[in-house]
């Protein structure tokens, strides 16, 4: 056997694997979709269009959405091996994700308060749920990313090259769950 | 029992203090047997190793020892219905509820799913010419999850909270409205967990059949085993995250007071659509790698190649398709309406042609051949009929208008239980007795084999050919009594005396696995003349066993290697293998996992968090714990 080629072989073994495991994260939450879509708008109790806000929104996808774009920053240094570029793109990414899940947490906060829990009807079980999940999603990304930062210091720069370009479509992946929340569970109910 | 605890009446049934005291006498027997006979380094090497051999080895072993424990579920059922208006110990109400669902869902998901994925652990690798599954690390997870999921749900009899809904958990009584108390909690987290060992064996098995064949093996030189392998995985793939979304969403009925399934705004039809999403094409999750196993053997022992080889594979993808879009003939008298019964009941028997297709291709593939009636060929002989059989009531069954009448009477119980022991179960026998070679280098005996067969066999259809009939006599199932009105009583006495003889039948597969072990002696190479790349290397085979890889240039080599006194070519230069060393964290995870779980049923929140801390740490150690990190380091060494 070739050592040379070692890495590239893994790679490419846990790449296809990944990319199953993200096919059958994307039936979890179509699940959820249709559970969603099944149950709302609700009978009775509070419209989603009583709820959402638009400028919590469009705020939280914003901060979302361009951490998608920080992350190919990382990416870039990861083709060149700069390890500042990396870690400058993974520090941004971080700190849009945090802000994305402070409004997040916000919303949540909000409708628990106004006393719109789990149980006050379906569409919202079926919301906190969906986006829940979406949430814990980002907040598992939020702590890869610190493990991340770690691994960079300690790893053979082959192995942790690999783990980073995991993380990065993993990343890509929960940004493209969020698009369809967005167009699925928001804005029907915002305009 | 009862007696006074804290000032609280606890009443104890006794059959489960007969449980906890059976416990407390074998398990010091067992740990003092082991530690007699110095069997803790082996028993270590085993939980700590990645290699696909034992950890298939291990699947197959706890699947064994859960299909004892839900055999036993089912003779205690049989027991209760042998005679009209029995009292048998404790199992009438409430009781009965708990045998059939435990029986129900141990079967299904504790010993048919686990015991083929771990004949595929075994064998896949071996028969595609691949040193190891992709990801060795996460084939042991896997088998953990698989592993604590049985073993919550094995221990709700000892708390006395068994299941008690059915295997199906119909909503809403499996809501907390109706089946208040851990019982059921116990049903979606031990399903949780081993579900997502599942899915994880299944994302490895298909990584590995797509990246890891030898070189030439193309997709059309493949056996049929790890053909199925690569359909089912799929089929998991699609059916298993839909599960584990449905439970979740149970679990927040069940705890945290949502109404999906539910009251006036939750759909009680939701929760069925869900599940049979998943559980239908769970039937074929454990049927076709049955056909796979079946294909092979069948080939090997008539000493010719599959008839038709090509139909078979697009069979197996038509049925994998189908069985997808079927999932609403669970549901023909929910009152979907007359166009969906339609749809559904006529895709349900289009199965029925690429299935017809199979089983005729079987039979041309022993046309003509030499056969050598062997344990693993004789168990394949009686699934064809068995099976046949099954597939007929599946199409009985498959008529909306019919299906009104059979709907959950003991008709409906002995089509799928021809179904499932007829492909699945006789499908792990066989392989058993065929692989156990790569298992353990040693044959199983070949006459208590036999004998295992036939008296299974016979006792099969004396339990399930009579049930077909009280079921038409209208008996319906999940009952535990009757009267001597009801004319069913000759059904049901002759249907306990073959389970009896089943259960009697696997004495002898016991006493052979006994005996074949004392007597310890290792088997030459190749014990079967067999045809595939599994037999090309030694029994047991070495951990990796292609360290110069077969050049595969058409199918059936090895056997056409043997016939033409040829060698088959081999290259240096061929791609790396997965590297695996033995590790203790799939125990830490399973661990947390385990306690995470308790902490969810019993809605103990500092058990939750500590669970929850144990098993994201997982994550942390693996982080920094790869076990890939010195193979890099020297490749980045040596390239420079």
């Amino acid at each position: 056997m070739s050592s040379k080629t070692t890495s590239q072989d893994l790679f490419h073994d846990k790449k296809t694997g990944f990319f199953i495991y993200l096919f059958v994260e994307a039936i979890m939450f179509s699940t959820l979709f249709a559970t969603y879509i099944i149950y709302t708008p609700p009978q009775v109790g509070p419209h989603p269009s009583e709820l959402f806000e638009l400028k919590t929104t469009i705020l939280a996808s914003i901060f979302l959405l361009s951490s998608s774009g920080t992350l190919l920053i990382a990416e870039k240094g990861l083709n060149d091996r700069n390890m500042k570029l990396i870690m400058a793109g993974i520090g941004l990414t971080f700190l849009l994700g945090a802000a994305f899940m402070y409004f997040e947490l916000d919303e949540f906060r909000k409708f628990i308060m106004e006393g719109h829990v789990i149980s006050t009807n379906n569409f919202l079980s079926s919301y906190y749920v969906l986006v829940g999940l979406h949430a814990s999603h980002v907040t598992f990304g939020l702590g890869w990313m610190i493990v991340l930062f770690i691994q960079g210091k300690v790893l053979p720069f082959n192995l942790f090259k690999e783990k980073h370009k995991i993380f990065n479509y993993y990343w890509h992946f929960v940004d493209i769950i969020w698009v369809i929340i967005l167009l699925v569970v928001y804005a029907p109910y915002l305009m | 029992m009862e007696f006074t605890f804290n000032g609280n009446l606890i009443i104890i049934p006794s059959d489960v203090i007969a449980g906890w005291i059976s416990a407390i006498i074998a398990l010091p027997i067992a740990l003092y047997w082991i530690t007699k006979k110095y069997y803790w380094p082996l028993v270590w090497d085993y939980a700590t190793s990645t290699n696909h051999r034992k950890v298939g080895t291990l699947y197959i072993l706890f699947s064994m020892l859960f299909f004892f424990r839900a055999g036993v579920d089912a003779l205690l059922m049989r027991t209760q219905l042998i005679s009209p208006e029995n009292q048998f110990w404790v199992f009438q109400g409430e009781k009965f509820n708990e045998l059939f669902t435990t029986h129900g869902t141990m079967m299904i998901f504790f010993v048919a799913t686990p015991i083929l994925i771990g004949l595929m652990n075994v064998a896949v690798p071996l028969q595609i010419g691949a040193n190891d599954l992709a990801f060795p690390f996460l084939n042991l997870i896997g088998f953990y999850l698989f592993l604590t999921g049985g073993t919550i749900f094995f221990l709700a009899f000892f708390f006395n909270a068994a299941p008690n809904m059915g295997w199906t958990a119909y909503a809403p009584l499996s809501t907390d409205s109706f089946t208040v108390g851990p019982n059921n909690n116990f049903y979606i987290f031990g399903l949780q967990v081993s579900g997502l060992g599942t899915i994880f064996a299944a994302i490895n098995m298909m990584a590995t059949i797509i990246r890891l064949r030898a070189p030439g093996l193309k997709l059309t030189r493949m056996p049929l085993f790890p053909w199925a392998t690569l359909i089912t995985s799929f089929l998991i793939l699609i059916a298993f995250p839909v599960l584990a979304i449905a439970l979740l969403l149970l679990q927040f009925d069940r705890l945290y007071g949502a109404t999906f399934f539910l009251g006036e705004l939750g759909h009680p039809v939701y929760w069925q659509h869900l599940f049979w999403i998943f559980g239908h094409p769970e039937v074929y999750i454990i049927a076709l790698p049955a056909f796979g196993i079946f294909s092979d053997i069948i080939s090997n022992f008539s000493r010719k190649n599959v008839f038709g080889y090509t139909s078979m594979v697009a069979a197996l993808a038509l049925i994998g398709l189908l069985g997808l879009m079927v999932w609403a003939h669970h549901m023909f008298t929910v009152g979907l309406g007359p166009f969906s019964d339609t749809f559904f009941a006529v895709a349900s028997m289009l199965i029925a042609i690429p299935t017809g297709i199979k089983v005729f291709n079987w039979l041309f593939t022993m046309r003509r051949g030499v056969i050598s009636i062997k344990a693993p060929m004789l168990f394949a002989l009686g699934f064809i009929p068995t099976f046949v059989m099954g597939g007929v009531t599946g199409v009985m069954l498959s008529s909306a208008a019919a299906d009104m009448q059979f709907h959950d009477s003991y008709f409906v119980v002995a089509h799928f239980h021809y179904v499932i022991v007829g492909s699945t179960i006789l499908a792990s026998f066989a392989a058993i007795y065929y692989w156990y070679p790569i298992m353990t280098g040693m044959k199983l005996d070949d006459k208590l084999g036999k004998w295992h067969f036939w008296l299974f066999l016979i006792g099969f259809h004396m339990t399930f050919f009579l049930q077909h009939l009280a079921g038409l006599n209208g008996m319906p199932r999940r009952v535990y009594d009757y009267t001597y009105d009801d004319g069913i009583w000759a059904y049901n006495f002759i249907s306990s005396i073959g389970a009896y003889l089943m259960g009697f039948s696997m004495l002898f597969f016991l006493w052979n696995i006994v005996k074949t072990h004392r007597k310890n002696k290792q088997v030459e190479n190749d014990p079967w003349n067999g045809r595939t790349l599994e037999w090309s290397i030694p029994s047991p085979p070495p951990e990796h066993p292609f360290e110069k890889m077969p050049i595969i240039e058409r199918r059936d080599m090895f056997w056409w290697a043997k016939i033409n006194n040829k060698q088959i070519p081999t290259t240096e230069n061929h791609r790396a293998t997965p590297i695996s060393t033995p590790t203790i964290q799939p125990m830490f995870l399973s661990a947390g996992l385990f306690i995470l779980s308790f902490g969810f049923i019993y809605g103990w929140l500092w058990m939750q968090i500590l669970g929850g801390i144990m098993s994201l740490g997982t994550f942390i150690i693996r982080a920094f714990n790869d076990e890939r990190k010195s193979v890099y380091e020297k490749e980045e060494r040596e390239n420079e």
